[in-house]
């Protein structure tokens, strides 16, 4: 089906941040846009999703180009789940930033970058085309290398360039990737890529010479934005220095789009054939290192803030876990598991957050306490920890559940890696829980001045608002599981099976006609 | 950085108005030929960075009309506006539309991808001496 | 054509490598334009050559008739060239700041979380800074 409206959710967050930059020494009317331009994408983006949770979608040709010629965005089961979950942590990450970061911060064009961040988020998310992917990637990168610097001070500094410089060569080798990809097959619209591809395995003739290559250089790509097994090293550090918002809505958003990236592309195009011989063992042994090698680097920090973080990464190997079995349930249980973490995970951060401010610092040593102080964080951390955990009803439950039943037949020792990893999990939540929460503090230590600055707890109003949403919204998704997993379900069959997203993109059937026909050069 | 030389200065004032020409010619020409609206931006660029260099920082604030964050403003808004008024006329995104004005002879090709390249013109100059007049502040002031 | 177009692609990416082995950031942020540099070089090579095997040049598509340059890896370039602007007039100024306030652009001082003059205890800090 057509919907020219889907350029809106890339027009909005553009057109926000334009009127913001005009905008920028007023805080409240640019605080009002932001809310205005979340809101009504969630509103557009959850009605679309009500609209194709039988299995359709909704496409839109930008400038009229038809499918291999133009550029096209795709609002499928996949990325409509992911959009959602995406926005939701957006507008709580927003709202809590309200109370959370101090106006000059505010000021440095704050809400200016966090909307072109998500006009990148949406642009992934949306594209069927591989370069427009990669530009996609670009803006929403531009955005958050401005974003972690915010503020500037001198840890921020230092940590960023790990960041900045590693992300720098991954998209420089995916432009080069896209450069070879649009050699071999002439075209870089996805769609028209699974059909070449498909066909090329189909009828005998093969993959051109160093298609596995370019397959591995993309999973180095994906990989670093992702943060799985080898590229990881920059996560721990980059959110330990940012603002909280920030860090929360990064943990919530950057990674998810290189786990989405490969989502989309791997089982479409670049694990087809042979190259799936060599790319499944890859995922496979990179989900459970990530899994595992996260999970101990969270048990043996003290600091509530890097946990966290280190947390990221192992749950992203589950994620990868999922992704590398391939088969339809496989993948709806990695979907599943992202929306989920994605609201789980960005709640957590922005509890962090509070922490933070009644503590004056986020050591697990000079914290404790806090639940006679503030029940309302205590109740809201304790409910988005046990479902980070995995605890039934709670919304990790479920996407475990799929993942480790899906992969026991044919992985089991990764399903016994995956189980080990949220007893893990359960340690060392429950070690910020007792330590931050349960004791009182150590001793009154005096309080250390706060990362920003400002020791005082002062109007938390935004803050709790974020949290609360985020919260809810977590739980929300453990107990309507069924639902989002039916979506997600689909999402999985239309990975495994392409056709209907094909049929979707192109249907005039251009591209089946042979509109490209394989060999640019 | 400022170069204190008579030479300079006048070269300048010559170059100044030949590059800003040449730039609107790269801008137009970029409808049918190599061109375009971030070449011309770049061009314009080079242009008041020579000037820059030339008169120093003060000076250069004072050839300019406004803030670069207003350049960056009018050119997003005019590019957002051009890729989303097909949106209002139930038309994809981007989608552009031509008009010829016959004013004899082959008559005058007006589309609408022409104002999103102005939208781009203005950003880039706008980015462009935001970064030159942020990175030359404390060289000389 | 293609070839020289390779060893020139194979040229700037040794020296983007070497640039970025460095422990300077000025010589990282140089190696990564060059990178960039090199990659849009490789998507020229990869769009074919412009020459035909009779020695004749293959024509810019807009003039239209036939054997035509394929225009979309130039527009590939163009984007990635206006992407690499961007990103090196950011690092290039977040370079310019980082200078100023912490007066230094090395790699390892850089990485250390306080600066070893203010940090109470100098040999913390330095576990704190490596091994992560």
């Amino acid at each position: 089906m057509t919907d020219n409206l889907l350029g809106l959710l890339v027009v909005i967050p553009l057109a926000t941040a334009v009127a913001s930059v005009a905008l920028i020494r007023h805080r409240i009317p640019q605080r009002v846009l932001g809310l205005v331009s979340f809101g009504s994408m969630l509103v557009l983006a959850l009605g679309w999703l009500s609209e194709i949770r039988d299995g359709d979608v909704l496409v839109s040709q930008m400038g009229g180009w038809p499918a291999p010629y133009g550029i096209t965005l795709v609002f499928d089961s996949l990325s409509g789940l992911l959009l959602c979950a995406g926005l939701v942590v957006a507008l709580g990450c927003y709202v809590h930033s309200f109370s959370m970061l101090d106006p000059v911060t505010e000021r440095r064009y704050f809400h200016p970058l966090i909307q072109l961040l998500i006009v990148g988020v949406n642009q992934c998310f949306l594209t069927g085309d591989l370069f427009n992917l990669f530009v996609g990637f670009e803006i929403m990168l531009m955005a958050s290398y401005g974003l972690l610097v915010i503020g500037g001070s001198r840890r921020q500094l230092g940590q960023a360039y790990k960041y900045l410089i590693l992300n720098l060569i991954a998209s420089t080798v995916f432009v080069v990737c896209a450069g070879l990809v649009y050699g071999m097959f002439g075209t870089l619209n996805l769609a028209d890529l699974a059909r070449i591809v498909d066909a090329r395995v189909a009828s005998g003739e093969g993959l051109p010479p160093g298609f596995v290559g370019v397959s591995v250089l993309l999973l180095f790509v994906f990989g670093a934005k992702g943060a799985f097994f080898p590229l990881w090293f920059w996560l721990p550090d980059t959110y330990h220095t940012c603002p909280v918002p920030v860090a929360a809505l990064f943990s919530g958003l950057l990674t998810k789009v290189g786990v989405y990236a490969v989502a989309r592309t791997f089982p479409l195009i670049f694990a087809v054939g042979e190259a799936r011989d060599v790319v499944t063992p890859l995922l496979l042994v990179s989900a459970a290192v990530t899994m595992l090698l996260g999970v101990l680097g969270a048990v043996s920090q003290n600091n509530v803030r890097r946990i966290l973080a280190v947390h990221v990464i192992s749950q992203v190997g589950y994620m990868v876990f999922g992704l590398a079995l391939m088969t339809t349930a496989g993948l709806a249980g990695a979907l599943y598991y992202m929306v989920q973490h994605m609201v789980v995970k960005s709640s957590l951060f922005l509890c962090c957050g509070v922490m933070e401010r009644h503590a004056g610092s986020d050591d697990l040593d000079r914290l404790g306490g806090l639940l006679k102080r503030d029940r309302f964080l205590g109740v809201a951390f304790f409910v988005a920890a046990m479902s980070l955990v995995g605890l039934p009803p709670l919304s990790g439950f479920f996407g475990k559940l799929v993942l480790v039943r899906e992969g026991w037949a044919d992985h089991w020792w990764l399903s016994v890696v995956a189980l080990l990893t949220g007893l893990l999990t359960l340690v060392s939540m429950l070690k910020i829980w007792t330590k931050g929460f349960w004791l009182p503090p150590a001793e009154q230590a005096p309080p250390a001045p706060g990362r920003d600055g400002d020791t005082g707890s002062g109007d938390l109003r935004g803050a709790y608002a974020g949290i609360g949403f985020l919260v809810v919204v977590a739980v929300l998704i453990g107990l309507a599981a069924e639902p989002i997993y039916e979506i997600a379900f689909h999402a999985g069959e239309q990975l495994t099976d392409p056709s209907a997203y094909i049929r979707a993109v192109d249907p005039h059937g251009l591209i089946a006609a042979g509109g490209a026909t394989g060999g640019g050069g | 950085m400022r170069i204190d030389s008579l030479i300079l200065r006048t070269a300048v004032r010559l170059v100044l108005p030949l590059t800003l020409l040449f730039a609107i010619y790269a801008a137009l020409k970029g409808h049918n030929g190599p061109g375009g609206g971030f070449i011309a931006g770049l061009i314009t660029a080079v242009g008041l960075c020579t000037y820059r260099m030339a008169f120093g920082q003060r000076a250069f604030f004072r050839l300019l009309p406004t803030h670069p964050r207003w350049l960056v403003f009018a050119g997003l808004s005019v590019a957002v506006g051009v890729a989303v008024v097909p949106l209002l006329l139930g038309e994809p995104l981007l989608r552009s539309g031509s008009i010829t004005l016959h004013l004899g002879g082959e008559g005058l090709h007006l589309v609408s991808a022409m104002a999103f390249d102005l939208g781009v013109l203005l950003v880039v100059v706008g980015v462009a001496i935001g970064m030159i007049t942020r990175l030359g502040e404390e060289l000389d002031p | 054509m293609t070839t020289v177009l390779a060893i020139c692609v194979t040229v700037i990416v040794t020296v983007s490598v070497y640039l970025m082995l460095s422990r300077e950031l000025k010589s990282i942020a140089m190696g990564v334009f060059l990178l960039g540099h090199g990659a849009n070089l490789a998507i020229i090579a990869m769009s074919g050559s412009p020459v035909l095997p009779g020695g004749d040049l293959r024509q810019p598509p807009i003039l239209g008739g036939e054997n035509l340059v394929d225009a979309l890896p130039q527009a590939l370039i163009l984007t990635a060239i206006v992407i690499n602007f961007a990103v090196m007039g950011f690092l290039l100024t977040l370079l310019v700041v980082t200078a100023r306030k912490t007066g230094t652009l090395n790699v390892d001082e850089l990485a250390l979380e306080d600066p070893p003059v203010a940090s109470p205890e100098p040999d913390r800090s330095a576990d704190r800074g490596v091994g992560r």
